[in-house]
C-alpha cells in the first residue's frame, strides 16, 4: 500500500520533468537563433513563461505537501529540493529568454567573427550537455551522473574567462569598456530582479498574497 | 554538556519475555529526550525502567545500570522511593485522585512523604500549579475535585503534582494521547518551559510531537535502540534505514 504523500511527491516529480524537458528546448531554441541567424524570440517567449507558471505549480505543490503531510527525512529532503529546482528550471528559461531577446534586439553571432562564433558554439555544447545532465540525473535519480557534471562545470568555467581575457585582449580602451560595462550592468540588473523577488515574498509573509512587483 | 542520565547495558523482561534489549544511551540534562517507535518496541518499559517503576510489575525483570547524576539508580541499598522522588513521572491518562480537591492532588505526593505544615504546603500548591501553568485558571477554586477539571487542565494538575516533590527528572508517557489538540499544544509549551529546570524524557507516538518539542530522539525497534540523536538529524537526515522508514510512515 503507497502512503498518501506519495502520490504528491511523484505528481511533483512528473511537473518537474515536464518542465526539464521544456528549459531544454527554450535553450536549444534560443542559442540556435543566436547562432544560426534566426529569429525565435515569440517561441522562447512562451516557453519561458510557462516554466515561470510551472515553476508557481510545483512551488504550490510542494508548499500544500508541507501543510498537509508534515514530511521528514529523505520526504523532507526531496520537497526542498524540488522547490529549488523548479526555481532554477524557470531561471533556465529566463536566460532563454534573455539570449534570444539579444539576438532580436542587437543581432545573432552569424556575421561575428569566426572565433568568436566557434566559442560560443563550443560553450554552447558544452552547457546543454549540462542541462541534459541534470534533466536526466533527476529524472532517474542518477547521483553518479549528475556528479559528472562538476568536471563540465569547470571547462565551461575557464572558458568564459578564457573568452573574456580574448576579448579584452583584442579590444581597444573604449571596447575595454563596453566589454565591463555590459558586464556590470547585466549583473546590477540581475540584483535590482532579485530585489524585487525578496519583496514580493515579502508581501506574500504578510498578506498571503501572490503579487508580481517586475 | 553534561548528562543526568546514563543507561548502559539495560535488558528488561516481562515474565522471560525480553523487550528492552542491551540499551545504551545517555541523556542530556535540561533537554527534553523523545522516545518514538511502533507500538511494543519497549519505549513505556524504557522509561519505566528509568525509576524503578518497571520491578512493580509481577514477573518483570531488568539489568544493566542506569546512573543518574553518576549514581547507578539499581546499586545494592538504593531505595526506589527516593530515585522516583528524583525522576517523577507523568503517565498518558491525566489520572488525578477523584475524591481528592484541587489542592490534596498537587501536594498528594508530599503529605505521604509525611509533610504536614500549612504553609509550605501552601506554598507548594502554588508554585507547582504556577510551573505547569494552570495556577491562573484554578486559584479561585483549589477546594473543587481535581475530577472536575477538563483533560487538558487534569493532566497539567499531574504535572503540577508530579512537580511538588521536586523532581530533578521528569517521565512522560504519551502525556498528550489521551488530550483534544489544543490541550495538547499548552501542554508542548510547557514541556518546553519545564526543559528549563528539570530534565524531561517523554514516550509518544506523535513523530511530529517529538520533532515539536525535543531536543534528542531515540528510536526504538524491537527492543533495541536503532538510532538516537539530536532532533534535527533524526528528523531531517536519519542515519540508519529503520528510522528513515519508520519516520516516513512507510511501516509501524
Amino acid at each position: 500500500m503507497s502512503r498518501i504523500i506519495d502520490i504528491g511527491l511523484e505528481e511533483l516529480s512528473v511537473m518537474l520533468c515536464r518542465m526539464g524537458e521544456l528549459t531544454y528546448q527554450a535553450i536549444s531554441l534560443s542559442l540556435k537563433g543566436c547562432l544560426n541567424g534566426t529569429n525565435e524570440h515569440s517561441q522562447v517567449c512562451e516557453m519561458s513563461d510557462a516554466l515561470v507558471s510551472m515553476s508557481e505549480q510545483a512551488e504550490d505543490k510542494a508548499f500544500e505537501l508541507i501543510a498537509r503531510f508534515q514530511p521528514v527525512a529523505s520526504d523532507l529532503r526531496t520537497i526542498k529540493s524540488y522547490m529549488k529546482i523548479a526555481y532554477d528550471f524557470a531561471r533556465y528559461g529566463r536566460y532563454a529568454l534573455d539570449i534570444s531577446y539579444i539576438n532580436e534586439q542587437y543581432g545573432g553571432l552569424k556575421h561575428c567573427e569566426h572565433w568568436i562564433l566557434e566559442h560560443i558554439e563550443k560553450m554552447s555544447e558544452k552547457v546543454l550537455d549540462m542541462v541534459r545532465i541534470s534533466i536526466d540525473s533527476l529524472r532517474k535519480h542518477d547521483v553518479k551522473l549528475a556528479e559528472t557534471i562538476s568536471k563540465t562545470e569547470k571547462e565551461v568555467d575557464s572558458m568564459y574567462f578564457r573568452y573574456l581575457d580574448e576579448l579584452v585582449k583584442r579590444a581597444s580602451g573604449t571596447n575595454k569598456c563596453t566589454i565591463s560595462s555590459v558586464l556590470i550592468v547585466r549583473y546590477l540588473e540581475r540584483i535590482a530582479d532579485h530585489a524585487t523577488y525578496i519583496c514580493e515574498s515579502v508581501v506574500y509573509v504578510a498578506t498571503g498574497q501572490k503579487v508580481n512587483l517586475r | 554538556m553534561s548528562y543526568k542520565i546514563e543507561i548502559e547495558n539495560l535488558n528488561a523482561w516481562f515474565s522471560g519475555k525480553q523487550v528492552l534489549r542491551d540499551i545504551t544511551m545517555k541523556i542530556k540534562e535540561n533537554m527534553v529526550t523523545s522516545i518514538i517507535g511502533p507500538s511494543g518496541c519497549g519505549k513505556t518499559t524504557l522509561i519505566r525502567c528509568l525509576n524503578r517503576m518497571h520491578e512493580l510489575t509481577p514477573g518483570a525483570k531488568a539489568t544493566g545500570r542506569v546512573l543518574l547524576d553518576g549514581g547507578d539508580i539499581y546499586s545494592e541499598g538504593i531505595d526506589p522511593v527516593t530515585v522516583r522522588r528524583r525522576i517523577g513521572m507523568v503517565f498518558q491518562k491525566p489520572n488525578p485522585f477523584p475524591m481528592m480537591s484541587i489542592y490534596d492532588n498537587t501536594v498528594a505526593g508530599l503529605k505521604l512523604n509525611g509533610v504536614s505544615d500549612k504553609h509550605r504546603l501552601d506554598e507548594t500548591v502554588e508554585k507547582s500549579l504556577r510551573a505547569a501553568h494552570l495556577w491562573d485558571e484554578v486559584k479561585a477554586d483549589l477546594g473543587k475535585s481535581g475530577a472536575s477539571l477538563s483533560g487538558g487542565q487534569q493532566q497539567r494538575l499531574c504535572i503540577a503534582r508530579a512537580l511538588a516533590i521536586e523532581p530533578e527528572v521528569i517521565l512522560m508517557d504519551e502525556p498528550t494521547s489521551a488530550l483534544d489538540p489544543t490541550a495538547a499544544s499548552k501542554i508542548e509549551q510547557l514541556i518546553r518551559v519545564l526543559s528549563q529546570d528539570y530534565t524531561v524524557i517523554i514516550v509518544t507516538h506523535n513523530m511530529q510531537q517529538a520533532a515539536r518539542v525535543s531536543d534528542c530522539t531515540a528510536f526504538l525497534y524491537l527492543g533495541k535502540l536503532v538510532e538516537y540523536g539530536s532532533t534535527k538529524d533524526i528528523f531531517e537526515n536519519p542515519k540508519s534505514e529503520l528510522t528513515e522508514k519508520y519516520i516516513t510512515g512507510e511501516f509501524g
